[in-house]
């Protein structure tokens, strides 16, 4: 009967401790993905900014101006990808809208960004865009992988249209949570203007007629868990100018927009809340279970042997035959 | 000999279920929020 169960043992045990690296290294890499259908949106501030009147053509000082984001997951888009791609695809209608202190848009920035659900590496498809732009990304943008590494990352700057390396800085605790700091530097860089403009009759093609430039720089910062690979906070020292041309003059420029933009803090909050809760189940897959299932498999492996061991009789050899019943003597 | 088997039959065990786990896959999401991407500031999150 003990042979028996330290057997039952012996297969339990070895059941759990494989469990353990192939949850780990096998099921998470095909479990853990962004959602098609995710809905986020955050709102960022600068505060004290300079921006451009369009009507006099001339950079004035706001008391605030907001930039509020949305991601949209296009569930019907992201199925007709996912066929002929042949693996999970994410695709987001993300908008980058900007409201003056008056609550005025002053600029509006759609985008569709498509990728990998498991990497978060891009995927070109059709529809990938800036702005109604046709675009071809390379790197991340918005979000890092799972498990995210101390390395810099390369990630997409939707306002040049541009890849650059965003650098690792460091590890810090924020809001409790362990998180990597990394930033990215994108140098003065020619870019297009917004499609949408404040003024009617001021449209992209009417200022590029003027022979005038837009150029911008920024400096932005990520706070990212690296558990869920989800940023909890970001800003940007963000400068754009337009340049040259009939409208501003050969060799002046005008600042466009110039300001510190920072997260909200009631939705710094709220994203450091729903990353807590998100990182719990990934944290599941890839260390709670595994480590349980090996320590698991461990105690298991002991019971079984000790069980084993206490079956036995000193000097037997193993499986050797029950004795036969003896007769009894007369 | 029969040691071999019952580990065997853990290791076959524990190979079906995450291969099991994995072919069914993370639960598929529904349809596209219905949400519209904002263009106002909204007074929270």
């Amino acid at each position: 009967m003990r042979r028996k169960a330290s057997l039952i043992l012996l297969a339990f045990a070895v059941f759990f401790t494989a469990l353990s690296p192939l949850m780990r290294w096998y099921a998470f890499a095909r479990l853990a993905k962004i959602p098609p259908d995710e809905y986020q949106t955050v709102v960022l501030e600068a505060k004290n900014a300079t921006l451009i009147d369009y009507g006099t053509m001339r950079d004035k000082k706001v008391s605030k101006l907001s930039v509020v984001q949305t991601l949209s997951g296009d569930v019907e888009a992201s199925n007709k990808i996912e066929k002929s791609a042949g693996r999970d695809v994410v695709v987001w209608k993300a908008l980058s809208y900007i409201v003056g202190p008056d609550g005025k848009m002053v600029s509006e920035i759609p985008e569709t960004y498509i990728f990998d659900a498991h990497s978060q590496a891009p995927v070109h498809a059709t529809g990938e865009s800036v702005d109604g732009d046709p675009v071809r990304r390379e790197g991340i943008e918005f979000k890092w992988p799972f498990l995210t590494q101390k390395r810099d990352y390369e990630y997409f700057d939707a306002r040049a249209r541009i890849t650059r390396p965003i650098h690792y800085k460091g590890t810090r605790t924020f809001h409790g949570l362990k998180v990597y700091d990394f930033e990215q530097t994108i140098p003065w860089t020619r870019v297009p203007f917004p499609k949408k403009l404040p003024v009617k009759g001021i449209t992209a093609a009417s200022l590029a007629r003027t022979g005038t430039q837009m150029w911008y720089t920024t400096v932005r910062t990520f706070l990212v868990d690296p558990v869920t690979g989800a940023p909890v906070y970001g800003e940007e020292r963000h400068k754009e100018e337009m340049r040259g041309g009939t409208l501003v003059g050969d060799g002046k420029k005008i600042t466009a927009f110039a300001g510190d933009v920072t997260m909200r803090p009631d939705y710094v909050k709220s994203t450091v809340a729903l990353v807590k809760s998100q990182r719990t189940l990934v944290l599941l897959l890839t260390s709670y279970l595994p480590w349980g299932f090996l320590g698991l498999g461990l105690v298991l492996l002991a019971l079984s042997l000790w069980l084993e061991a206490r079956g036995r009789r000193p000097g037997e050899p193993e499986g050797a035959p029950e004795r036969a019943p003896q007769p009894a003597g007369v | 000999m029969r040691a071999l088997i019952a580990a065997a039959a853990g290791l076959a065990a524990a190979l079906a279920l995450v291969l099991t786990i994995t072919a069914v896959g993370a639960p598929a999401g529904g349809k596209a929020p219905p949400k519209p991407l904002l263009t106002t500031v909204p007074e929270h999150p």
